[in-house]
């Protein structure tokens, strides 16, 4: 028998209800039809107000759903049964001012059941994984927003779940954290576990994720393999060049031409990248270095959705 | 069995936040004012001051215990909506109805301890003063504790309802109402524009908080009758059932936006 999916949406739709006198409902996710698949790790994107933390909360049973169904490996998501099994960071989390980090996993495991020693070495290493092993006995209060953050990615890890959702992990964190954080997911699914996470930072979803799902203005536009997305054909090649200057004619297959110092950068097609070193040379420049370039998921989603937006999403927030 | 754990785990978490976020400091309050009176009306020596110093303590620990009761009650729960810390708890196996009477265990809790202080505050004085400790003023304190329970239940159905600036006009609204019924009745003749079915409504609706004041009683000696005390005992409690059954469902049934 084939083990169920960890996570199932089928037309999940949710409206918040805004103005005080004259309401009006204002649809913030349209139904959503979305499967996460068993040890991946799912990208999901969108740009601020489109729906990712309303998805979250409504999968997490802090939001009523008005409309469609859900399932948690395999169980429905008003059973209860599935919440031991997964692991949840809300966006900005607030923890409690007054508490230590180990008081509060130590509350968070007994939340699950934990016997004691159990909690107590689970919230050692946990508070280890993420850096904080040095201010395990310091009131929350005196915690910085991305220690903070950090205590809330070690509480959503404290029944050491095989399903993770985590609302933008990476929100407040300083390099370090975030290459914390991106080791963390990569060891999650090294361990066979299943990780969603919602991000607007396009490159985070670039470098860890199997598929991304894209969300604009509460509807899921595109699910799939970055590969698939991104198409290759437009792949192109940049010549870093030295010397010539304004000496170097305008090249057949050229794109795109940026002085950077005294060297220029060069954006040409594939095809053309023989003629542009015959060029170079020819004009008594040096080609410094060639590297092809990808389309980046950021300039996908410039393409797919900048400018004739509409919906008052924009990456910028 | 798992569940009365998570509800325990709560409560303690509840009280301990009473304790480190110093709302128990209303006790160094009552404590000085049990030395002041003490130490002012011990000089004098009089029989009747005994009169006197138990009424004060007595009425000290009803003003303080329902002070604390709103604070407590309004404050400890709305924090938990309005900074979304309840957030990652209640993904967790916690359900909303094991977190929100565990709030509740945790609030009557502090509750008792605090009661339980203020009453050894005042046999302390009545003992250092050279006046016996009186047991019968148990039968006063007692009652108090039951109408600070309903405070809290109060406290918390409208924290599940509204923002806790209103959630706390609200609680304080239903104590003065409760306390002073006649005016509730009366209202009519202040504001003759008030539709009988509200008044009715409200003097139906809200206890009468007078129900647990046996102060006078005790400080005159009279003694208060058990089946007094258990009258009261159900009162409270079918009021606290009430209250507790409809905040909980209007907790259940809320989005957490
Ligand atoms: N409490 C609320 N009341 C009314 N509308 C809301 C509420 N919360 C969110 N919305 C609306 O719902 C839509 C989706 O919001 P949501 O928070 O899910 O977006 P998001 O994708 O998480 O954005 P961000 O990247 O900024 O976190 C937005 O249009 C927002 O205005
Ligand atoms: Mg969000």
């Amino acid at each position: 028998m084939a083990e169920p999916s960890p996570l199932l949406t089928r037309g999940l739709s949710k409206s918040y209800r805004v103005g005080h006198i004259r309401q009006s409902l204002h649809p913030a996710l349209i139904d959503l039809d979305l499967e996460v698949r068993r040890g991946e790790i799912l990208g999901y994107v969108g740009p601020n107000g489109s729906g990712k933390t309303t998805t979250l909360k409504l999968l997490t049973g802090l939001l009523k759903p008005d409309g469609g169904e859900a399932w948690v490996f395999g169980q429905p998501l008003e059973s209860r049964a599935w919440r031991h099994r997964m692991g949840y960071l809300p966006e900005h989390p607030y923890l409690y001012d007054y508490l230590t980090p180990s008081e509060y996993l130590d509350y968070a495991g007994r939340l699950f059941s934990l016997p004691a020693p159990v909690r107590r070495k689970r919230a050692r290493e946990l508070l280890a994984l993420v850096g904080l092993e040095r201010s395990t006995r310091v009131p929350m209060r005196r915690f910085s927003k991305g220690m903070v953050q950090r205590v809330g990615l070690a509480q959503a890890l404290i029944n050491d779940p095989e399903l993770l959702l985590l609302d933008e992990p990476m929100s407040g964190l300083d390099p370090l954290g975030r290459r914390l954080v991106r080791h963390l997911i990569l060891d999650q699914r090294k361990a066979g576990k299943t990780v969603l996470f919602s991000t607007h930072i396009l490159s985070d979803a670039e470098t860890l994720c199997d598929r991304v799902a894209v969300l604009r203005a509460g509807r899921l536009v595109q699910v799939g393999a970055l590969g698939e997305m991104l198409r290759p054909d437009v792949a192109h090649m940049e010549v870093l060049v030295e010397g010539p200057g304004s000496g170097l004619p305008e090249i057949e297959g050229e794109m795109r031409r940026e002085a950077v110092g005294d060297r220029t950068r060069l954006e040409v097609d594939e095809k053309a990248l023989a003629r542009v070193i015959v060029a170079v040379d020819a004009a008594g420049g040096r080609v410094l270095s060639v590297q092809p370039v990808r389309q980046s998921l950021e300039e996908h989603f410039f393409q797919e959705m900048g400018g004739d937006d509409g919906g008052g999403n924009s990456w910028e927030g | 069995m798992g569940g009365l754990s998570r509800l325990v785990a709560v409560a303690a978490n509840t009280f301990r936040e009473t304790v480190r976020e110093r709302v128990l400091y209303n006790l160094v309050f009552f404590a000085i004012l049990m030395t002041l009176s003490g130490l002012l009306l011990g000089q004098l020596s009089i029989r009747q001051d005994e009169k006197v110093l138990k009424d004060i303590g007595l009425a000290a620990m009803d003003f303080f215990g329902t002070l604390i009761a709103i604070f407590i009650g309004v404050g400890l729960v709305s924090k938990e909506i309005e900074r979304r810390s309840l957030y990652p708890l209640l993904a967790k196996p916690l359900s909303r109805g094991e977190f929100f009477l565990g709030k509740f265990a945790g609030l009557v809790f502090t509750l008792l301890v605090n009661i339980a202080v203020m009453t050894l505050g005042l046999y302390a004085t009545l003992l250092a003063t050279g006046r016996g400790a009186d047991p019968g003023l148990l039968a006063a304190i007692y009652p108090i504790f039951l109408g600070l329970v309903l405070v809290v239940a109060f406290a918390m159905l409208f924290s599940t309802l509204t923002s806790s600036a209103l959630a706390s006009v609200l609680t304080v609204g239903v104590v003065l109402a409760g306390r002073f019924s006649d005016v509730v009745r009366n209202m009519r003749e202040v504001l003759p524009a008030v539709p009988t079915w509200v008044v009715d409504g409200l003097s139906a609706v809200i206890p009468n908080f007078r129900n647990f004041d046996f102060k006078d009683r005790v400080t005159y000696g009279d003694p208060v009758p058990g089946d007094v005390l258990l009258w009261v005992t159900v009162y409270a409690a079918v009021y606290v059932t009430i209250v507790l059954g409809l905040g909980l469902a209007s907790f259940r049934s809320r989005d957490f936006q």
